[in-house]
């Protein structure tokens, strides 16, 4: 077993390791991520998790539910760290599973994986209690400045593969399954399939998380008016903390962005790591304090850019694990259930299947190549081709794991409240 | 890196505090197994004065008393923003309440009851206020608090001016020759008490001003019918009375339940919690409980109606705040819910 194994099985157990160890596995980290560009490309299949924040025990459920790394590919979207108790553990596990599993693992920047917000949400403080002196926290922030700010995920097929043996997959690919959401034991809870236009009033009742139905339910929209039919491909899906930016217009820029650095407190890659969808036309300022809320038509006008059919985002505590907003344009998902132990939500992850056709691997650009109508009236206009169609979702969702989950001694939680 | 130097959240404001030692808890409520509920109930006064002087520490609040009332060995307690911004938006609250209802008395006696009061430092800051002449002001807590009160004056110059002589009194003590014509009165017994006595039994109490009764956090604690009854206790004697409840509602949706499950593994129960779940509830129970006008905000309300934008500038200011959908989902588990009848209350219904 080399020690990295060994690591990570120290690290399962929820018990630090050594800061010497930390010290080394951090420089070999920043060596694996200065060669990743800024946007990461992963090809599907790949589970996409949001904010873990410390929740290790809940990160342990994650795994059981999602299928455990090397086997599952994971795709995390930041945030794992502070609130919790366990960002070290956290953190460090998934670094370690990085470097151990480097083309499996992929992991991105959240606004917390910053210094300033780490020294105010908890993730300073833990490394000072657990190590005595701040040296953990400084190694590990420094890997921060080297985590990519997205990821594109190519070749997601719009159909689903079963969750499970028992499942055929002529299910998914006879009724054109887009949604479907499982339970933490795999079990189907609910099916959503593309459907027409007329069809979409009937999905509006039926929304896979009971969102409120002036956001739309997932996948209402888009796939319904773009007339998708099975074996088109699909379009890029982007994954970033946050969201988008309004001196982002095209996926390239973001590549264009000197990373490596602490959390700016603004500008693009700040954007990138803390802005939010609204139901707003245009930009507008967050309450936050740092990035925009950015509505409907922004998110439209950038996919159809971009060729991307689908936004994977986190950084918004969503009740039910995930939500689709805008035409299934943009999806929050987030991976902390029962959020600080006080919240009383549950989490999801997005599963993507791979497109055994590959077609979708090369048909796809990120720039405005190939575009001519420069975007918006293109997207404006109720024509055939205009949105991508998005590819086939599977949401796990699952609940906190129990305090005592495999033997595991969790500290028992104080949430703070108004008494 | 020393603690000091490590940026703020927002560390282009500069640094605050920074006397301020980090990596301490965020508790400040232990309680050793065994309590009774009412040492539970009275530990969470600690938790209440913990997070004032969190809130004034980091500037959410001015209030010069607040150092008094907590033991800060090695340090104060620093809360979550979301708590400190909790804090800053019911303190903000029942000021404005309270500051409208003494604005619309000027010139004559009026009195305010405060239910529960613990450590609550409010009387400290009227006082201080010259332009509150008349002002009766009224503390119920248990014994064990009232004496605590007293002897912390008793031993901090700076409170001992504000509150001088105080005279024990029958059911407590008292300080009631304050400039101004002002009155102070600390009751320590247990509010189920009156529930068996009148209104005489309570040293000092006027029938005839105007008079709010505050109940911050303190009648949830106590089973629904008792409530109802130290209501009742006050509405039979005094005609011009209005009553403030702050307490949480919403319960039973998923960050409700899980709140009292939270609260019930420190052994805090809320039996009100259940009877008056939502603003309905608060204000039919205060128009039940005979008071003509009734009315509420959710604090996530009051920070979005009562907290000006130049405030609310200055507030995100001080630390910056993450936690939007937390906080939402917590400020709408929180309630100012106040009614009135008689006298005294203009300013009120003008704000309706």
């Amino acid at each position: 077993m080399s020690d990295l194994d060994k690591a990570i099985a120290q690290l399962r157990a929820c018990r630090p390791i050594p800061e010497a160890q930390v010290r080394e596995l951090c420089h070999k980290a920043r060596e694996l991520l200065i060669e990743e560009g800024n946007v990461v490309t992963v090809t599907a299949p790949v589970t996409i998790c949001g904010d873990i924040h410390g929740q290790f025990h809940d990160l342990m459920e994650l795994f059981r539910v999602g299928g455990d790394p090397p086997d599952t590919n994971y795709l995390f979207m930041g945030d794992f760290v502070d609130r919790g108790f366990y960002s070290l553990e956290s953190f460090l596990l998934l670094l370690c599973l990085k470097v151990r599993y480097p083309d499996r693992m992929t992991l991105i920047r959240g606004n917390h994986e910053s210094r300033q917000i780490t020294t105010v949400y908890g993730f300073y403080d833990e490394c000072l209690r657990k190590y005595g002196s701040a040296n953990v926290w400084r190694y590990c922030c420094d890997v921060f400045d080297y985590l990519a700010l997205g990821a594109i995920v190519l070749n997601a097929s719009n159909t689903l593969s079963p969750p499970n043996e028992m499942t055929p997959s002529e299910e998914y690919t006879q009724q054109d399954i887009e949604i479907e959401v499982c339970n933490a034991d795999g079990d189907i809870m609910s099916r959503f399939t593309r459907r027409n236009s007329d069809q979409s009033i009937d999905r509006e009742q039926k929304s896979p998380n009971g969102t409120q139905p002036k956001t739309g339910p997932p996948g209402s929209g888009a796939s319904g008016s773009s007339g998708g039919t099975i074996g088109n491909p699909t379009g890029a899906v982007l994954c970033v903390h946050g969201g988008l930016s309004p001196l982002i217009d095209t996926v390239d820029k973001i590549r264009l962005l000197d990373r490596k650095q602490e959390v700016p407190h603004e500008g693009a890659m700040c954007d990138l790591l803390w802005s939010d969808p609204d139901e707003i036309d245009g930009w507008g300022l967050s309450p936050r304090g740092a990035g925009f809320l950015f509505g409907a038509d922004i998110v439209k006008v950038f996919n159809h850019k971009n060729d991307l059919s689908l936004i994977a985002r986190a950084h918004q505590l969503v009740m039910e694990g995930f939500k689709e907003m805008f035409d299934a344009s943009i999806v929050t998902v987030w991976s902390a259930p029962n959020y600080c132990y006080r919240c009383g939500n549950v989490a999801a992850v997005l599963e993507l299947s791979e497109d055994p056709t590959g077609e979708t691997f090369f048909a796809r650009s990120n720039g405005d190549v190939g575009r001519s109508d420069g975007g918006i009236e293109g997207v404006m206009m109720e024509s055939e081709k205009r949105l991508k169609n998005g590819p086939a979702r599977r949401y796990r969702v699952f609940q906190a794991a129990p305090q005592d989950s495999r033997g595991m001694p969790a500290k028992k939680p104080v949430a703070d409240y108004f008494l | 890196m020393s603690a000091p130097s490590i940026p703020n959240l927002l560390s282009l404001r500069g640094s605050r505090g920074g006397h301020r030692g980090r990596g301490r808890g965020r508790g400040g409520h232990s309680h050793s197994a065994g309590l009774s509920h009412d040492a539970t109930i009275q530990g969470t006064d600690t938790d209440a004065a913990v997070s004032r002087m969190s809130a004034v520490d980091l500037g959410y609040l001015q209030d010069p008393f607040a150092q008094y009332f907590v033991q800060s060995v090695g340090g104060n307690v620093r809360r979550l923003p979301i708590i400190n911004r909790g804090t800053y938006t019911r303190t903000t609250a029942l000021d404005r309440l309270i500051s409208s209802f003494l604005s619309g008395t000027a010139s004559q006696e009026r009195q305010i009851i405060s239910l529960g009061a613990g450590t609550d430092t409010r009387c400290f800051k009227l006082f201080s206020q010259p332009s509150h002449a008349g002002l009766i002001y009224h503390e119920i807590d248990f014994p064990a608090i009232a004496s605590k009160k007293l002897q912390l004056v008793n031993a901090t110059p700076q409170l001992r001016s504000i509150v001088p002589n105080p005279q024990n009194e029958k059911d407590g003590w008292s300080s009631s020759n304050l400039p101004n014509g002002c009155q102070y009165w600390c009751h320590g017994l247990d509010l189920r008490a009156l529930l068996n006595s009148s209104i005489e039994s309570l040293s000092g109490i006027r029938t005839d001003v105007p008079t709010v009764l505050v109940s911050e956090c303190c009648l949830c604690y106590l089973e629904t019918s008792e409530a109802q009854g130290v209501i009742k206790f006050f509405t039979e004697k005094i005609p011009n009375l209005a009553l403030i409840v702050y307490e949480p509602i919403h319960p039973n949706d998923s960050f409700g339940k899980q709140m009292v499950s939270n609260l019930a593994a420190r052994r805090i129960h809320m039996p009100t919690l259940d009877s008056y779940q939502d603003s309905t509830k608060q204000q039919s129970r205060l128009k039940e409980a005979g008071f003509e006008l009734a009315t509420s905000l959710t604090i996530r309300d009051v920070w979005r109606k009562w907290v000006t934008e130049e405030e609310k500038e200055r507030v995100d200011s001080l630390e910056g705040l993450d936690e939007v959908e937390e906080w939402n989902l917590l400020a709408d588990h929180y309630i100012v819910a106040w009614g009135w009848r008689g006298n005294g209350f203009q300013r009120w219904e003008a704000d309706l």
